[in-house]
């Protein structure tokens, strides 16, 4: 059952697949040569504060859709989880917020 | 069901969806040289970068396209008229369709060009952005409907639809999806200032790759909204597909009419307007829906 619902996804992506190899095999005549710059090089990230809260937020996502799946039949207790829950992220925030963590670089 | 026909099915929507968004934006925007990846480039023949890496150039439009197809495999057109009814859908929506960024990154680092390397910069700033209040609209969709695939999503919207219990959610969701798209007006990776970004970078059929799915994004995601907020297929008289078409077209219209409307913001403002406003407003939501269940408002039986 399972593996036949994740077929579907497998074919999709297989087509995809296909079809950037025909669209490769019909465009490939003549190409230009482009000269340009190189761009690998070390730069400074302006964004690290953003980047490191960000996993943070992205675990904490993880936990609230089961939560958010279950949460009718868990009616009030489940509030109550989740409240205690958003308030320490709410601290995070706002500790990250009070060190000037949200400013560009 | 086989397996084919609602594969080949899928990439038939996702190529028609793309040429329905870009035309719909072509004549929304005119010819508005700021028009994020919706910007008008002319196809040039293929260009070789020499320095470029062999593998992750090319992988960048592959990688995006197959965000789209695989995305759109879970959004139902009507109860029966979706080709995989995933336990996990709307879950397994934002993982795939953030393969988007994947191929930016790829594509951009992979060209070895100050622009390029711009562009992938900018793109997982974008993502950064926008993940985690768009997941915070997506939960008060959920909580209501108890389920996370996009069938029972829609199902549950039958009585009242969800842009009308949750309106801020609906707000925050508009808002995100903006910059889930890269659409005005938070077109940063794909801003005039960097050259357009990779569309001008890239020719051939990599560049109609990157057409068709820059423009499958947007047709995606407003497929999405519709799903989640606007109640899918549900509607009287027309049949239920027509109205899910109908649906999506209202919600890409919202989307890139309304950004049109503002001024491009830099990455730097979007990061701010995404963490010190919209993911405590998101949060704050969580809340709010949760006393509305509480309260017995949206739910049904």
């Amino acid at each position: 059952m399972i593996l036949s619902h994740y077929a579907v996804v497998g074919m999709v992506t297989l087509m995809v697949f296909g079809v950037a190899c025909i669209g490769a095999a019909f465009f490939r005549i003549a190409p230009d040569r482009v000269d340009a710059p190189r761009g690998w090089m070390p730069y400074t990230i302006g964004f690290p504060i953003y980047a490191l809260i960000f996993i943070s937020f992205d675990m904490e996502m993880i936990f609230m859709y089961p939560w958010a799946v279950v949460f009718i039949k868990q009616g009030l207790k489940g509030f109550l989880d989740m409240l205690v829950f958003i308030c320490i992220l709410s601290a995070g925030i706002a500790y990250a917020w009070g060190m000037e963590g949200f400013k560009w670089e | 069901m086989g397996v084919i026909l609602p594969a080949v099915g899928v990439v038939i929507v996702m190529v028609l969806g793309a040429f329905a968004a870009h035309w719909l934006e072509r004549g929304l925007l005119g010819s508005r040289a700021e028009a994020g990846a919706a910007f008008p480039v002319r196809i040039r023949p293929d260009a070789v970068i020499e320095q470029a890496d062999r593998w992750m150039y090319p992988a960048g439009p592959v990688s995006a396209l197959f965000a789209i197809a695989a995305g759109l495999a879970v959004i139902p057109f009507s109860r029966e008229l979706v080709a995989v009814d995933l336990g996990i859908g709307v879950f397994y929506f934002i993982v795939v369709i953030d393969f988007t960024v994947l191929g930016l990154s790829m594509g951009g680092w992979g060209a070895n060009t100050p622009f390029g390397t711009e562009v992938y910069y900018r793109a997982v700033a974008q993502l950064v952005a926008y993940v985690i209040p768009l997941g915070l609209a997506y939960i008060g969709a959920i909580m209501m409907a108890g389920s996370l695939s996009t069938v029972r999503i829609v199902e549950a919207q039958s009585g009242i639809w969800f842009i009308v219990v949750q309106p801020i959610g609906f707000v925050l969701y508009v808002i995100t999806a903006q910059m889930q798209a890269f659409r005005a007006p938070f077109l940063e990776p794909f801003s005039s200032k960097i050259d357009y970004g990779v569309l001008r970078l890239y020719g051939g059929w990599k560049a109609w790759a990157w057409r068709v799915s820059l423009s499958g994004l947007l047709f995606a995601v407003s497929a999405m909204g519709a799903v989640l907020f606007l109640g899918g297929w549900h509607g009287p008289w027309l049949p239920g597909p027509v109205w899910m078409l109908i649906k999506t077209f209202a919600m890409m219209v919202l989307l890139v009419g309304l950004g049109a409307r503002f001024r491009p913001l830099t990455t730097d403002e979007m990061l701010q307007l995404s963490w010190k406003i919209l993911t405590p407003v998101g949060l704050a939501n969580v809340l709010i829906v949760g006393g509305l269940i509480l309260l017995g408002v949206g739910v049904k039986g």
